[in-house]
């Protein structure tokens, strides 16, 4: 177990000034902290981006790896030892560009993993082009004449892939935000938290103030997070923008059904000499 | 005059009347019998129908590839009598099922040959079931080479006693009405006899086969693939040991994912691996990489096939040599090692395993159709001397007593000490960026050559010995002429010493095995000191003879090349041998 500060990892963030990717690093080292998960049994793994460089401000373990490929690696981490706490982590271009492949099968795997995304609509480190989630008619640097295409809903496609956690929060709400992390960590299956993320550089036409001016909590709306027709609705809406758990189900998780790692994670596992007879058996 | 102990068999078939399995069947007959067995296929891109082979070479003498025309051939449709009739050898047996196959189409002009046509699905229904019809093919087979019947009947046995004794009996029953009937059809003695020779057990296996049982011996944990042809078999036999041996066996949604998963669960501390086939292979490429900046070890398997693009999917080829030595953007060591035989196949398994974590690297295992798919006897893999050598990784006490510890330290051979997450004061991130020996990530000129140089010198860790080609046939002062192969050429190149010694032309093999790190000093002096030299491989750009040509500077003028997707064959490289000796 650590403290916040415990968590830093004595590098500053490079992000801009503003960025929402300040509060939700503070909200996962917070969320990290309450947890009672040591350090060194943490992996933070996230894609390429701005928000992707997170690991390096945390103090656990981390991957950094390729551009839409948090979500595999991380579950090779979880298969390999599942007795270590995952969390994925990146941007909406990362997971639902690039990686939209690996955030659907992902999900329906129900695997024992957090994925977060810092979706602020926008790619922000290759320097403003529209974003899968980026709304239909915004002009951005690659749309100077507005996006033709239907803006990507996140949570929705989660639900729709069979996650059994499906959050959103907002940077503007650390306090909310730490717990809906602290939630998803939590869950016992894959969780999904999709966070409203201001980008005060690439998207001036989408400020903190106008994230207030939308969002509500669901929590305070009198959601049922049991009923997913009720949650698919919620993440439809438009006019106001739900915040808090979309949905949480308990299902059995992935390696419930690999029985042989119930004693032993396989990075535990002998493997000094391993005795091939029954298996040559076959080939006589 | 009859031939003892050397026969080659066609098996010939529409896609799914089990023309492999019967061929895998009779071949395991031949094992039985004490024999050297050589076993191969043919087949095109689809499920049911077209036209589909297995081919099968048995010796009492060491073979290790297709020695020959059929002596006997298997006509499981009328097809396979148009196609193949003509090639069988002078008086050599044509057996077909003459529920499905008339007389009057066979072979044209070839009174030489014994006509064996039973009714094989009438027998087979007789028996218990018209699914026999190939048990009893099997039979009429066995019957022909004047064999005695309890081989197959023990065979059936041990292959059919878990369906319980019931289809044991039916079974046995079937391969004895077909043994039966060639006794009866044959009024002179076969040509081609075979008599039971009493040897120590082999193994009949294919490539494929001997990857997997390489993995699992080398304590592979995790396996992510997504099928891909000629490579899927590893993933199917991988998922069937998966519980027995505690591996887990991932079905990923591409090939993307496959590579990643791998990387993820190395980083973990598994070891772990993926197949694929040239295609798949172009995905990962990005993993790669990212295995390379990484510095994990991953185990990579490449079956080749005819590219590019789609291709050939089911025909072999080794044109993926230059691109797997090069495959991903920016520069970082690699190990690319293509086995030539099944026991290669074992053996180079295990040391891609464990030079990938000697070295923190990606090794690619380059196989292709031919050697993924056609079987060999072998002896029993548990006579090769095998160990599992994990490099630099440190233990949980050790990190306990860590400090200050740095997941990319420099030091003289560049090899870092590795530790996993969940040990104790190794936090770090592993990091796709340029990073510096904390994994923290940097863009500074300095830290940026250092660490290239770091990784560029982990391969010299890796021993010559290991490494070095392996040499065939005639002492290089005797030779001719040194024949230079790669891969899974290696088989059909020593048979073709046979030949060649026949005609009086004394030749010597040099086998290679690893593209990289490269027997350069070793290669370079075997072919200054022969009198002529011919690369042998399966591309249309002699990508050997190139890489051969920047690592030793020695161009080797001469070659012989085949890219029709067809494996080479012994007699015609002898051929081309001394053509090539003539001019």
């Amino acid at each position: 177990m650590a403290t916040v500060a415990e968590l830093n990892s004595g590098h500053t963030p490079t992000w801009c000034p503003g960025c929402g990717d300040f509060a939700i690093l503070a909200a996962l080292k917070g969320a990290l902290s309450k947890l009672n998960v040591p350090q060194e049994d943490t992996v933070i793994v996230s894609g390429i981006g701005c928000g992707s460089k997170i690991p390096h401000f945390i103090r656990t373990y981390g991957f950094e790896s390729l551009h839409g490929r948090s979500l595999p690696p991380a579950t090779g981490i979880h298969l390999a030892n599942d007795r270590l706490k995952v969390i994925a982590i990146g941007g909406d271009g990362d997971g639902c560009g690039i990686g939209m492949g690996h955030l659907v099968h992902t999900m329906r795997r129900n695997l024992n993993i957090c994925y977060i995304v810092q979706d602020n609509e926008i790619y922000g480190l290759t320097t403003g082009q529209t974003s899968p989630t980026t709304r239909k008619g915004t002009k951005t640097r690659s749309t100077p004449n507005g996006s033709i295409e239907q803006e990507v809903n996140p949570p929705l496609i989660a639900l729709a892939a069979g996650a059994t956690f499906v959050a959103r929060g907002f940077a503007g709400d650390v306090a909310h935000l730490t717990s809906l992390i602290e939630q998803g960590i939590s869950h016992r299956g894959v969780s999904f938290i999709d966070i409203f993320q201001p980008c005060v550089t690439w998207r001036k036409d989408l400020p903190y103030s106008l994230y207030q001016s939308k969002v509500y909590k669901l929590e305070e709306a009198g959601h049922d997070t049991s009923n997913f027709d009720a949650a698919i609705d919620r993440t439809r809406e438009t006019d106001r923008w739900p915040i808090g758990v979309f949905y949480k189900t308990d299902k059995p998780i992935y390696t419930d059904e690999i029985p042989f790692i119930k004693d032993k994670p396989l990075v535990s596992q002998d493997i000094s000499n391993v005795d091939i007879s029954k298996f040559i058996e076959e080939f006589f | 005059m009859a031939d003892t102990n050397r026969l080659n068999f066609l098996i010939g078939g529409p896609a799914g009347a089990g023309v492999a399995t019967m061929g895998i069947l009779f071949a395991k007959c031949m094992q039985r019998a004490g024999l050297n067995v050589f076993g191969t296929n043919d087949y095109p891109s689809l499920i049911k129908g077209g036209h589909n082979t297995y081919a099968i070479s048995a010796s009492d003498e060491q073979i290790n590839s297709l020695m020959g025309k059929p002596d006997m051939l298997l006509a499981l449709d009328q097809l396979t009598i148009r196609l193949h009739s003509k090639c069988l050898s002078p008086g050599g047996a044509l057996i077909y099922d003459s529920n499905k196959v008339k007389e009057g189409d066979i072979a044209e002009g070839r009174k030489d040959i014994f006509h064996v046509g039973a009714p094989f699905t009438e027998m087979a229904a007789k028996a218990g079931g018209e699914i026999m019809f190939n048990t009893v093919a099997l039979g009429a087979a066995v019957g022909v080479l004047g064999m005695d019947f309890t081989i197959a009947e023990g065979l059936l046995r041990r292959i059919w006693e878990k369906k319980g004794e019931e289809v044991v009996q039916q079974n046995i029953a079937a391969a004895r009405a077909g043994f039966d009937y060639s006794r009866s059809e044959l009024k002179t003695p076969f040509k081609v006899k075979i008599e039971p020779v009493k040897r120590d057990k082999t193994m009949f296996i294919n490539g494929n086969e001997a990857v997997v049982v390489g993995a699992v011996k080398a304590g592979c944990k995790f396996v992510a693939e997504y099928p891909m042809s000629p490579s899927s078999s590893i993933l199917h036999l991988m998922a069937g040991h998966e519980r027995e041996y505690g591996i887990i066996v991932k079905q990923t949604e591409d090939e993307l994912s496959a590579a990643h998963m791998i990387a993820g669960a190395s980083f973990a501390g598994a070891r772990s691996m993926t197949a694929t086939s040239g295609g798949g292979f172009s995905l990962m490429t990005e993993a790669l990489g990212m295995m390379g900046m990484m510095e994990l070890p991953c185990v990579i398997i490449n079956s080749q096939r005819c590219g590019p693009s789609t291709g050939l999917p089911t025909y072999t080829e080794q044109a993926d040599l230059l691109f797997s030595l090069h495959a991903s953007q920016g520069e970082f060591p690699r190990v690319v090692v293509a086995p030539g035989d099944v026991e290669e196949c074992y053996t180079e398994t295990i040391n891609a395993f464990n030079l990938a974590e000697l070295v923190q690297a990606p090794a690619i295992i380059l196989l292709d159709k031919y050697l993924s798919e056609s079987s060999k006897t072998t002896e029993d893999f548990r006579k090769l001397q095998t160990g599992v050598e994990r490099g630099r990784l440190m233990s949980d006490s050790d990190m306990e007593k860590a400090e200050g510890f740095k997941r990319y330290a420099f030091n003289s051979d560049g090899i870092s000490p590795r530790c996993l997450p969940g040990q104790k004061n190794g936090l770090h991130v592993c990091s796709s960026y340029e990073h510096d020996e904390t994994g923290f990530s940097s863009e500074e000129a300095g830290m940026r050559v250092a660490m290239i140089n770091k990784r560029a010198k982990k391969l010299a860790a890796i021993s010559e010995e290991l490494i070095a080609p392996t040499f065939h046939g005639a002492m290089q002062s005797q030779a001719e002429i040194l024949l230079v192969c790669w891969g899974s050429t290696k088989g059909a190149a020593i048979d073709s010493l046979r030949f060649l010694a026949k005609a009086g032309i004394a030749a010597r093999v040099m086998h290679l095995r690893y593209a990289e790190p490269f027997p350069s000093k070793r290669v370079l002096s075997a072919l200054t000191s022969a009198k002529s030299t011919l690369i042998i491989e399966g591309n249309s750009n002699a990508q050997m003879r190139e890489h051969i040509l920047k690592k030793t500077g020695y161009y080797i003028e001469k070659a012989y090349l085949r890219y029709d997707g067809r494996p080479f064959i012994a007699k015609d490289i002898a051929e081309h041998v001394k053509t090539t000796l003539k001019k």
